[in-house]
């Protein structure tokens, strides 16, 4: 890989050409330096320790003008730079320590600065003699060579975005040196200018792609920017061509490994030409070569590529040691965005460690998973509650965006939804979580047509984006056109293979389509994916029902019973799962504990007609006429043309009057409880003796009537765990 | 010792005015208030009198404590001194510092009715009385908003809803609400209500939240948690579980007793006789002291209870009475127990009387405009259209924005036969309280008189579902279904009705009609046995119905007992003659004629005068025949 200009290796990160990247001697190790201002680019990176010699690039040895420059700018306190100290000054200085603050997770190459010589000593000393101290080593740029000056000016330009400077500049020294590191410089200025092409150009007319790997980056990246896709793989490389190569342990320089993001960007190629399983693949690989390669993994999740077993198997597999005393924080964080389907149990230890020892309960990373979590339980009100947290931090944190929607649309939330899409309209119009938003917005208003449309607009902008799929998806059976629906399930069923969802859905369509064997074909993948969602088990109980295997059916619904209970009235599942539980305890003929659930329905939802006849029924099976004669009335109150409980209420009219007229009638019981008072005037006496009871005590009486004609099954009985 | 208690009495009487008109109870701050004020004054009247000048004034301190002039003092900065002494006065919601400072605030937004505004200050408080107001705003905030949302047929505009009436109630045949829309009390309670922020307000939600505060704050004031309590009661009540809002008053109750709302709220989740009879006997376990002597010593606010459980499902009269006079005794100028004297005449059908106690009501307490409603109805079965007329106008002139008021010119104009005006009226009263009862109920009879059952079952449904305990409502219907020729119908509510009147033989009446055109005759022939117990005197026509029944049970020798009780019975009154003599004669006379007993057949068609042609030639017919066969 060395040439005669040297350039980074595949196992280096672009810090290793950094003209502000102090080099320091092979056989110095790594040594820190302490930086007294908490300088413009906010961040020590180590310095390259590099197996490279040393070259002709950086001939400053101690420290980096760059510091100077900036420190000599902060006295003159322009906002850029204000803005750049505003949260470092000293105490971020006093909280550096030795290895304290460097930028591993920053894939950039441009935020370089120094590092520290000093060690924890000069950390302790005051401010003062930081800056004495410093002082005694100003450098002075008139040091350097030319050309050596040139590039500072070049770098600092781009570091402020003047590209015209940095171009001229750049191009300057280009001409010069014939240096492909200020190749790469020249045409990353091209890059942040968006013009791709001439970056391209520059890369090729001087052939520097062969030369260094890192252009060859730059310009596949270039290319895949232009949607040159396939032009950009074959510069790239369809596999990675370092693969056999021996990884090296460890990762020199502190910053993203070039390989890695060749990977990262050759997934993203893949995503692009819809070949998931390939893009899976070299996103994998990607963060396995380099475990700082946190964009690889936020792909891999956030787009669902992986199913649950592999995640783990992935996040074994990294190599955390390479973080040095970071090693637990990231592999924490990296835990806490798994799927939570699973594993919770490591999961919610990962989040303690993070909250607790790292006091991380605010950063917005650890909110993410927690949201995650709370919307897989369906736990909507605490979900909306976080992602409004979030939000109102970073409000268009799209990461959080797309599970805030969903809270909204079950929560109905129309003007919020109505809100929040026009401002993302306005700031976002080509992000597909602005569409998303928008399609939901017309799906609560039941607008169907029109939020297909921009379902479909945003998974057209970015097909990997999952929500917009099963949204699109969702428009279908809203219309009840089954077909497209199961079609489009299924397309989001094979794009995602790491949610449950699409076979969920998938198989409540087959099951509304009365295809019961496929729907439970399609039930049991989504539950060896994710075997606690309650609304999967709930629908797995319906099968069963259907089947008439009540006792199956039970078990079900009663496990998602108990996954969802305690979020009660909160969400709609939780009413339908309990309604679903009352109609099998029905079925089971356990009617004490049918009737148990159909009251808790009612108490806390809206009622419905079905509901007041099938607890009429219950009453009517148990032979309370009264209640099941008011349940029907109730239930012909609110639908009119209920059949079934129109029949229902004839029949128990008809048993009404059947009712033999004696003791036990509650008519009769309740003429007696009023006798009693008045039994002391004669005459009355004569009024009870002739209905055939000569003694009685009130209280018990009433007793007897309460349990004759009223339910007091609820008190001590619970729904049966 | 009397005159301890009686003190005791009043301070706490005092004290619960000022607290619940704090916490924002302003009904239950009314009653207390009115009540402290209609006591009998005491034999030291000088001296406590100067005392109340200064208490009443807003400080809770007992006059047995050291007196302090505090009157001019704040209210709440007195409750501030009291925080000192919390520690022997654990039943006050204590404020402190910020909290007083938010209590202000929240107070004053709840006093304009800016229900939002007060919740969203006290969002995050975790003092157990802003807690309650909280909760307290939001809840009326869902209730404000979900009144404001429904849309009701039956109080609709005159012209619109005539039109819409004729179409939605003509499949209204099975209690089927118009559209199936906002029938009253069900389908409202579970409502959401979005603050407009997308957050919803809805009655389990609330109810988890109490739940939630009341297990996480454990040591919390008597009265705070009293307070929740109540509102919990509330929710469970909305939400259509009385057994549970039930346990909630009571447990309010317990801990805090001086809630009358709390009390009459209670009273209202029982629907049925056997009910009361087992709630007093709780409240008897629970609100009632056994002195040494072995007298059993009542809370007060118990007796007051027990006065509004006989007059809603009656009891032993004299006992009430008596009950009633002792009570008079020490609160002497209250009006509310003039008001339920007067009531309870209007209920036992002696209407005299409450014509004389409501006016006696309206002199001492002239602009209380509660119960005259219920004088208006004693008006207008006393048929004084002159004096009904003057409270017509006198009550418009209070306030003719009170339901009341609307009630009392809808009798008004129902008296003067003006049904449509009458409904108007009736419509304005519920659209300003659409649980008015009352309303519902007269407004059903008012569609009687202009024969549209339908709209007249809808009335009396609308009522039975807010208020189930009275029987009107039940007869009502049970008398519109039988217009219409739904028997079994109406025989359910005839039979619902008869549960809570069971002392009434029109109840047991209407059933057995009811019966009998179902062909149930034993049942029939129990319901007009009990019937004609209950009546006073015989009556004939239930004494032939009961014979004709036994007829058709092919129970000869019953049928021939009533029927010879029938004449019986005519020939001891000899008043008016009634078609059922001659025919129960008639059928003596057959019945005697077939079992040869000729004289006595001839005896009986002999009696058989008036009827009609063909019965009187079939008696000519038997005695023509009886006097051949004496003859032979």
């Amino acid at each position: 890989m060395s040439s005669s200009h040297d350039t980074p290796s595949h196992v280096q990160s672009t810090l290793a050409i950094s003209p502000l990247v102090q080099r320091t001697g092979a056989n110095r190790g790594s040594m820190n330096r302490n930086d007294p201002i908490g300088n413009s680019q906010g961040r020590n990176v180590e310095g390259g320790r590099s197996n490279i010699p040393q070259i002709a690039q950086t001939p400053h040895q101690d420290r980096s003008p760059l510091v100077q420059k900036i420190r000599d700018v902060s006295h003159l306190a322009t906002p850029a730079v204000m803005r750049h100290n505003g949260t470092a000054g000293s105490s971020l200085l006093a909280s550096m320590t030795k290895n304290g603050l460097f930028g591993p997770a920053l894939p950039s190459t441009l935020r370089k600065t120094s590092t520290s010589t000093d060690t924890v000593e000069l950390n302790n000393s005051t401010n003062d003699e930081d800056i004495d101290h410093a002082s005694d080593n100003v450098f002075d740029v008139s040091d350097l060579s030319s050309v050596e000056k040139l590039r500072l000016w070049r770098h600092d330009a781009l570091m402020q975005h003047h590209y015209k400077t940095a171009e001229h500049i750049g191009d300057l020294i280009y001409s010069m040196t014939k240096d492909p590191n200020d190749a790469f410089w020249l045409a990353q200025v091209y890059y942040n200018q968006g013009s791709y092409v001439r970056a391209v150009e520059l890369i090729f007319t001087d052939q520097l792609d062969s030369e260094s790997i890192m252009c060859r980056y730059l310009a596949a990246l270039c290319l895949f920017k232009l949607n040159k896709l396939e032009e950009a793989l074959d510069i790239i490389g369809d596999t990675n061509p370092f693969q056999s190569e021996p990884s090296s342990p460890g990762n020199a320089d502190g910053g993203v490994k070039l390989e890695s993001s060749m990977c990262l960007l050759r997934g993203r190629i893949y995503v692009s030409l819809s070949n998931m399983e390939q893009a899976k693949e070299c996103f994998k690989e990607a963060v396995q070569v380099d475990v700082k390669n946190y964009e690889a993994f936020d792909y891999l999740l956030s787009k669902h590529m992986l199913t649950t077993a592999e995640q783990w198997d992935l996040v074994r597999s990294l190599q955390f040691d390479d973080l040095d005393d970071n090693e637990e924080m990231m592999r924490c964080l990296y835990i806490s965005r798994l799927s939570k389907y699973q594993h919770q149990t490591e999961i919610e230890h990962a989040r303690k460690v993070l909250s607790d020892k790292y006091y991380l309960k605010d950063n917005r990373t650890v909110l993410l998973a927690e949201i995650e979590l709370l919307n897989n339980q369906s736990k909507f009100t605490q979900c909306m509650k976080l992602c409004e947290q979030v939000l109102e931090v970073d409000e268009y944190n799209l990461e959080v965006l797309p599970i805030y929607i969903q809270c909204l649309h079950s929560f109905a939330a129309k003007n919020k939804l109505f809100l929040l899409s026009h401002k993302l309209a306005e700031n976002f119009p080509k992000s597909p979580v602005t569409w998303f938003a928008v399609a939901t917005y017309y799906l609560c208003m039941g607008k169907v047509s029109e939020a297909r449309k921009y379902f479909s607009r945003s998974s057209i902008m970015d097909p990997s984006f999952g929500y917009s799929w099963l949204g699109f998806a969702h428009t279908y059976v809203a219309e009840g056109e089954h077909e497209q629906a199961l079609s489009a399930y299924s397309t989001a069923a094979r794009f995602f293979p790491g949610t449950h969802l699409p076979h969920l859905y998938l198989g409540m369509q087959y099951n509304r389509m009365d295809d019961l064997s496929l729907a439970e074909e399609y039930f049991m993948m989504a539950y060896d994916m994710c075997p606690t969602d309650p609304l999967l088990l709930n629908e797995l109980g319906v099968i069963y029902f259907k089947r008439q295997n009540y006792i199956k059916a039970k078990k079900y619904m009663k496990r998602a019973h108990d996954a969802i209970k305690n979020m009660k009235s909160e969400s709609k599942a939780w009413i339908s799962i309990v309604i679903n539980l009352g109609h099998t305890y029905r079925k089971l003929g356990e009617d004490e504990r049918a009737i148990k659930c159909f009251k808790t329905v009612l108490e806390s939802s809206k009622p419905t007609a079905t509901l007041w006849c099938s607890l009429g029924f219950l009453y009517l099976r148990m032979k309370k006429i009264e209640k099941a004669i008011d349940s029907f009335h109730k239930a012909l109150a609110l639908d009119q043309g209920n059949q079934a409980s129109n029949k229902l209420l004839k029949t128990a009219l008809e048993i009404n009057a059947h009712m033999i007229i004696d003791e036990n009638h509650p008519m009769v019981i309740s003429s007696n409880i009023q006798n009693i008072p008045t039994s002391h005037v004669s005459k009355n006496d004569k009024k009870r003796t002739s209905l055939g009871i000569t003694s009685f005590d009130p209280v018990t009486e009433a007793k007897r009537l309460k349990q004759g004609i009223s339910d007091h099954e609820g008190d001590s009985m619970d729904i049966e765990q | 010792m009397e005159r301890l208690v009686f003190e005791d009495v009043q301070q706490q009487l005092r004290q619960s005015s000022t607290d619940l008109s704090r916490w924002k109870l302003f009904q239950s701050s009314k009653w207390s208030a009115e009540a402290l004020m209609g006591m009998r004054p005491t034999d030291s009247e000088d001296s406590l009198s100067a005392d109340m000048s200064l208490a009443t004034d807003g400080d809770d301190e007992s006059p047995l404590k050291k007196r302090q002039i505090l009157s001019s003092r704040c209210v709440l900065l007195d409750f501030c001194d009291n925080e000192n002494q919390s520690e022997t006065l654990p039943d006050v919601i204590p404020l402190m510092g910020k909290e007083l400072d938010l209590y202000l605030l929240a107070s004053s937004m709840f006093d304009c009715k800016e229900y939002d505004r007060c919740a969203f200050f006290l969002k995050d408080t975790s003092h157990d009385g802003l807690e309650f107001l909280y909760l307290y705003s939001r809840y009326l905030l869902w209730d404000k908003k979900v009144t404001e949302s429904t849309e009701d047929v039956m109080i609709k505009d005159p012209e619109i809803f005539s039109a819409d009436l004729s179409e939605s109630l003509q499949a209204a045949e099975y209690g089927n609400d118009a559209e199936g829309k906002c029938r009253s009390g069900i389908s409202l309670s579970n409502r959401d209500v979005d603050v407009g922020n997308g957050e919803k307000i809805n009655l389990p939600k609330l109810h988890h939240e109490i739940t939630d505060f009341l297990e996480k704050n454990k040591s919390l004031s008597k009265l705070g948690t009293a307070l929740l309590m109540y509102l919990l009661g509330i929710i469970q009540k909305k939400q259509g579980v009385p057994s549970g809002a039930m346990s909630y008053f009571l447990k309010s109750l317990k801990l805090y007793p001086y809630n009358w709302t709390c009390w009459c709220e209670l009273l209202s989740c029982i629907s049925r006789t056997d009910e009361s009879i087992l709630l007093l006997k709780y409240l008897n376990d629970n609100f009632s002291i056994v002195k040494e002597n072995g007298i059993i010593h009542e809370h007060l606010m118990l007796r007051f209870f027990k006065l509004a459980v006989f007059k809603e499902f009656g009891g032993d009269f004299d006992k009430y009475i008596e009950e009633l006079g002792e009570i008079m005794k020490v609160f002497p100028n209250f009006s509310f127990l003039r008001a339920q004297h007067a009531l309870i005449n209007y209920k036992y059908m002696d209407y005299a009387n409450a014509e004389i106690v409501f006016d006696e009501l309206v002199t001492m307490d002239p602009y209380r405009l509660d119960d005259l409603d219920t004088y208006s109805n004693v008006l207008y079965v006393l048929q004084k259209p002159y004096k009904l007329a003057y409270l017509a106008q006198y009550a418009a002139n209070v306030d003719i924005y009170r339901p009341e008021t609307c009630c009392i010119i809808a009798n008004y104009f129902s008296s003067k036969q003006q049904h449509e005006k009458s409904i108007l009226y009736f419509r304005r009263a519920l659209m300003l309280d659409k649980s008015y009862t009352h309303a519902w109920i007269l407004m059903g009879h008012e569609f009687i008189e202009m024969k549209n059952s339908h709209a007249a079952i809808e009335c009396y449904r609308r009522a039975s579902d807010v208020n189930p305990r009275d029987f009107q409502a039940w007869y009502g219907l049970g008398q519109a279904y039988e217009v219409l020729d739904k028997h079994s119908f109406a025989l359910y509510y005839f039979q619902k009705a008869c549960a809570l009147k069971p002392l009434d033989k029109r109840m047991w009446f209407a059933s057995a009609s009811c019966y009998e055109k179902l062909d149930k005759t034993v049942q029939a022939i129990k319901c007009f046995q009990r019937s004609s117990q209950l009546s006073g005197e015989q009556d004939i026509s239930i004494l032939y119905r009961l014979a004709k029944l036994h007829e058709k049970n092919n129970d000869v020798s019953s049928c021939k007992h009533y029927m010879a009780k029938c004449v019986e019975l005519d020939e001891v009154k000899k008043a008016q003659q009634i078609d059922e003599i001659g025919k129960a004669k008639l059928w003596l006379a057959k019945h005697e004629f077939k079992h040869r007993n000729y004289s006595d057949a001839y005896n009986y068609a002999n009696g058989v005068i008036h009827g009609t042609s063909q019965e009187i030639e079939e008696a000519r017919a038997i005695l023509a025949e009886c006097r051949k066969r004496i003859d032979i």
